[in-house]
């Protein structure tokens, strides 16, 4: 797997910048005027004087300037008064900078929220905003120790699943170690799936990720390189001709390598701030790698390989539920779609055995395609929603 | 085949050579095509010191493409290199080629009309590694800097997409200039040399001013060498060499071509904040994340931490404005590709990234290692590309390119 972003690392480190909770509430051009120039109509960011300056407050789709007036870096998010739910924000503001913050308001009242970095918040004046535009829409903020609780639950699943890839690795590595390349054929998808399944995890393995999973994209050599290692290296083998002789020390390697996941995943934690990408990022990968077939290095079995994907994201999906069920109107649909693109999956399984992309009829692939793409729209919001954010 | 035939690209680049200089010299009647208003204005000659195509800003329409020479001996490369110099100086002069009556089919497409304006087309002729190999005996004669591209590790690089002994860059502001001149070069040099991969790119207007947009909808391309600064050219850019066997290559430029894939529609799912802290510049102005307008200079002095750059956002990697690393800045050249769609309906997109210097592996590669790992890599896919030299500038009517295979 290629894909793993990273969120924040901590409570105390700054966020990413201005995410702008207004997508679809106005079809307006963007036009933010020259943030220099009206520099002195801006809306101040800093511990002593936050807030202040949001001259001639209005209803409607509008694009505010903020103004770091304080001496280190800052965020600022312009919340609900009272409720605190979150407009929209800026971050990683610097000292001396405008920036331009675009927002639909409707009437109500609003404050602006300072966090300088190192210092506690400050709540800005409670501004009343007048009119009759319909506002756009807000989040309640998710916090860092929010996601604690999910990011355990996480990964006490990968837990699990570390347990069953060790044992069906051990089982494939017998084969091989017998000679018995048709068991071995048939001992590596379940092996390999048990660590598809694994998902929003990859972040925490590191190198051993590539180690396991790599593709030989990138490596000098390619399927020839001795860099490449691990499942798909077995794989390739496995499906082309290769003597047991010389798979005995891949399936090897294989084997240590899964352990050692096993036996360092205990000392790693999760990390809460990645949770939330990873709930569209499995799948991204699944459609660059698995559902083009790209990632298929002889068995044809891509599609059970996104099925494993699937499962990995609904994990993700559940253990955020609570967070998300107050927060996202999308997440029926977003369940709805992870139940089709599973059933339509499910469809192109024949027992042990899975329909390879290159014969996945088009009008079924097609269905699949376009139901990953809608589901991975319905997910991509999670990654902004459940997004930590400092309230305290 | 026989060896008359195998010749016969030379026969018609002859003819046709002698037409494009005869049309060099009587200006076509024709009005000039009319040319997007925002194209640049800089416009120059095919003959000088340098190649055009290399100082002058990117054209609203570009063709690159990469061949394998397939002439038999040296003799013949030699041809080769005299008919892409006839055919080069002819399409950039433009006019109608000269009628073969009922001696052969028409000289020209005529996509362009009789009078085939040149369109202001710029040529930029350059020559991979694999040139300099036994074929032709000059091995001794390959600019030292010049090798093969490698693979990074974040790419994904397919070989039939990848390195070529030319290449060959067509420029203009309409699609129709450079498929005119792609199909009159093909028809000219058949039997010399053979393509081995093409893509057709484009560059966009100012949205709504400056520095075109990628088409992840970023600014790119903001901060590049000063093309008007001779010295920042001679130090960063234009090839000097005093060694016998490769004082040919004064004048030219290292091209590095890299095809990349953008994943858009996995970028159109990430959070405005995210894509800017990975780019490290606003996506509306362009400006980096600490300044107001595109063309401040980000000040990383006052943000050691990354807190408002991150140390890991593209334009810090890519150029950390040290005095460390003022010689490794490139002069990129890049244009949008569009293709298609892919196997799962998503848009086969990206970037023809080219960009130009004195030594690939002292700047390039410099570059490109910084930003292993970085977290655009997600989102970009590079699959193919080469390394090639720019040949020197043809000087004059009596020069050509094939001058390094002569000398």
């Amino acid at each position: 797997m290629r894909v793993a972003r990273t969120g924040a690392t901590g409570p105390a480190v700054i966020l990413p910048v201005a995410i702008l909770l207004v997508a679809g509430c106005s079809d307006a051009p963007v036009a933010a005027p020259p943030p220099a120039a009206a520099a002195e109509s801006a809306i101040q960011v800093s511990p002593s004087h936050c807030g202040e300056g949001w001259a001639h407050p209005r209803a409607g789709d509008q694009t505010l300037l903020l103004s770091n007036t304080g001496t280190v870096a800052a965020e600022a998010y312009l919340v609900d008064v009272p409720g605190g739910a979150v407009h929209a924000e800026l971050e990683g503001l610097a000292p001396g900078v405008t920036r331009a913050m675009r927002v639909s308001l409707g009437p109500g009242t609003y404050a602006v929220r300072c966090l300088a970095e190192g210092a506690d918040p400050v709540v800005g004046p409670a501004v009343r905003v007048a009119g009759s535009a319909p506002g756009g829409p807000a989040v309640a903020p998710v916090t860092y120790n929010d996601l604690y609780g999910p990011a355990a639950a996480y990964q006490s699943y990968v837990a699990d699943g570390l347990r069953g890839l060790v044992s069906r690795t051990a089982a494939l590595t017998r084969a091989v170690d017998r000679g018995d390349l048709p068991a071995a054929r048939k001992a590596w998808l379940p092996a390999h799936l048990a660590y598809e399944r694994l998902g929003a995890a990859y972040g925490t393995f590191g190198d051993l990720g590539d180690a396991i999973d790599g593709l030989p994209a990138g490596l000098p050599a390619g399927v020839r390189d001795k860099g490449f290692t691990g499942f798909h290296r077995m794989e390739y083998g496995l499906w082309h001709g290769e003597a047991a002789g010389s798979l005995k020390p891949v399936a090897h390697r294989l084997d240590h390598d899964v352990k050692a996941l096993e036996a360092g995943f205990a000392d790693e934690r999760l990390e809460p701030s990645d949770l939330p990408l990873r709930a569209h990022e499995i799948l991204e990968d699944t459609l660059e790698f698995q559902l083009t077939g790209r990632a298929d290095l002889g068995s044809g079995t891509t599609l059970a390989t996104a099925s494993a994907n699937v499962e990995g994201t609904r994990k993700a999906v559940d253990v955020l539920r609570p967070l998300l069920r107050p927060r996202y109107p999308g997440l029926a649909e977003a369940d709805r779609l992870l139940g089709r693109v599973g059933e339509l999956l499910g469809a192109q399984r024949h027992g042990d055995r899975w329909t390879s992309v290159s014969h996945h009829a088009p009008a079924d692939r097609e269905a699949l395609d376009g139901a990953v793409g809608a589901l991975l729209e319905r997910l991509a919001p999670i990654a902004v929603i459940a997004f930590p954010r400092r309230t305290s | 085949m026989s060896g008359h035939d195998r010749r016969a690209f030379l026969r018609g680049a002859l003819v046709t050579g002698i037409a494009g200089t005869v049309a060099a010299a009587t200006p076509s009647a024709a009005p000039a095509p009319p040319s997007p208003p925002a194209a640049p204005p800089v416009r120059r000659g095919f003959h000088g010191a340098h190649q055009a195509g290399i100082a002058e800003p990117p054209r609203r329409r570009t063709i690159v493409a990469a061949f394998d020479v397939v002439a038999e001996s040296r003799a013949e490369l030699a041809d080769l290199f005299h008919s892409l110099t006839d055919r080069a100086r002819a399409l950039t002069a433009g006019g109608a080629p000269p009628d073969p009556g009922i001696t052969a089919p028409p000289a020209d497409s005529g996509i362009l009309g009789p009078s085939a304006p040149s369109g202001d087309l710029t040529v930029t002729l350059g020559v991979g590694a694999s040139l300099f190999d036994d074929r032709y005996g000059l091995a001794p004669r390959r600019p030292p800097a010049l090798t093969a591209m490698p693979a990074f590790p974040d790419d994904d690089l397919d070989p039939a997409w990848c390195h070529g002994d030319l290449s060959l860059q067509l420029s203009a502001d309409d699609d129709d200039t450079v498929l005119h001149a792609l199909r009159d070069i093909a028809r000219h040099t058949r039997g010399g040399m053979q393509v081995r991969w093409r893509m057709n790119g484009f560059t966009s207007p100012p949205r709504p001013s400056g520095t075109q947009r990628n088409l992840m909808g970023f600014k790119d391309g903001i901060a590049n060498p000063d093309t008007g600064d001779p010295a920042e050219m001679d130090r960063l850019v234009w090839v000097r060499d005093q060694e016998p066997a490769t004082a040919w290559t004064t004048g030219g430029s290292h091209l590095v071509v890299r095809l990349i894939r953008m994943r858009v529609e996995f970028w159109d799912r990430v959070s405005l904040s995210e894509q800017e802290q990975m780019f490290g510049r606003a996506k509306d102005t362009g400006a980096p994340l600490d300044g107001a307008r595109e063309q401040d200079v980000p000040r990383y002095e006052l943000d050691p931490e990354g807190k408002v750059i991150p140390l890991t956002s593209h334009i810090r990697r890519a150029n950390p404005r040290t005095p460390e690393t003022d010689g490794s800045r490139i002069l990129r050249r890049g244009h949008n590709y569009d293709r298609g769609m892919d196997a799962v309906g998503d848009l086969d997109v990206g970037l023809i990234f080219t960009c130009y210097q004195r030594d690939p592996r002292a700047q390039f590669e410099i570059v490109q290692r910084r930003l292993e790992d970085e977290p655009l890599v997600d989102y970009i896919s590079p699959f193919g590309g080469g390394y090639f030299f720019a040949l020197p500038g043809v000087r004059d009517a009596t020069d050509s390119y094939a001058r390094f295979i002569q000398v």
